[in-house]
């Protein structure tokens, strides 16, 4: 695993400060059909390489993340406060 | 009517941890005052109307993130002076009896510390707060001065915190930590 994250508000902090929640997915309109709703809980990619995931900073400043971490060599590529993404907010 | 059975069940105060302070000529771990501890949440770009209330009322205010701080103060009893006076748009939260503050100096502070957090120590100016980690548990670390800082944990955890900072300093108090 990635074990420093550079969290924008608090710099560099090690792993066990976080919990992860998952995939940084766009949200599915609230009447979507079932199967996309479906898929957006429950199937996952698992692709090779970048890849966007929500992680809260718990032991810090409690904020949610946007984390892009490459899965084949887990270098962190970014982190940004996911408070302005309209994914979340939607 | 005052209610009879009052006094049956008045709450007594008394401090979690004993009031005695570890010493040595390197380090030293003091347990201080359960005074007032006031968590204040509001927009981050309004800070300076908060440290005018605080500054008013005699706390002193540290960062915790952005939009949240903590306001604290040796005085019992000081949650309503400040929450009165708080602008709008800004929540108070009395955390009084919830987080206690634990104060460790010395020369070697930086190097006891860094035994139990992830933050870079040598960055960390003096008037920075954060929220870590200490071992398993998240503390709020402020740096008062150049060799000094303040601890604020949750109550139920502040033994166990005050037992690892003993273990963490044991070798500047030239103690065993058996």
């Amino acid at each position: 695993m990635a074990s420093l994250i550079s969290c924008p508000h608090c710099g560099i902090r090690p792993k066990e400060e976080y919990a992860i929640k998952g995939a940084a997915l766009p949200r599915p309109a609230p009447d979507a059909p079932r199967s996309v709703w479906f898929d957006h809980v429950f199937l996952r990619d698992n692709p090779r390489g970048p890849y966007e995931e929500y992680w809260h900073h718990a032991g810090g400043c409690r904020r949610w993340l946007i984390v892009t971490r490459d899965t084949a060599t887990h270098e962190v590529l970014a982190c940004r406060d996911a408070g302005a993404e309209p994914a979340v907010t939607a | 009517m005052p209610d009879p059975t009052a006094a049956a069940f008045e709450l007594t105060h008394r401090p979690v941890l004993v009031p005695v302070a570890l010493t040595s000529p390197c380090i030293a771990l003091l347990p201080l005052p359960e005074g007032t501890v006031i968590q204040i949440l509001g927009p981050a770009a309004r800070v300076e109307d908060v440290c005018a209330i605080t500054d008013a009322t005699g706390f002193s205010l540290r960062g915790n993130g952005p939009g949240q701080w903590f306001a604290v103060g040796d005085e019992p009893d000081k949650f309503a002076e400040l929450a009165a006076t708080l602008p709008d748009g800004f929540t108070a939260i009395d955390q009084s009896h919830g987080r206690v503050r634990i104060a460790i100096e010395g020369e070697s502070v930086g190097e006891v510390l860094a035994k139990g957090t992830g933050v870079d120590l040598a960055l960390f100016e003096t008037g920075r707060a954060a929220t870590t980690l200490i071992g398993h548990v998240a503390t709020h670390l402020a740096r008062i001065s150049d060799d000094r800082f303040e601890l604020l944990v949750t109550r139920s955890f502040a033994e166990n915190v005050w037992d690892d900072l003993k273990i963490m300093a044991a070798e500047y108090l030239g103690v065993s930590h058996e």
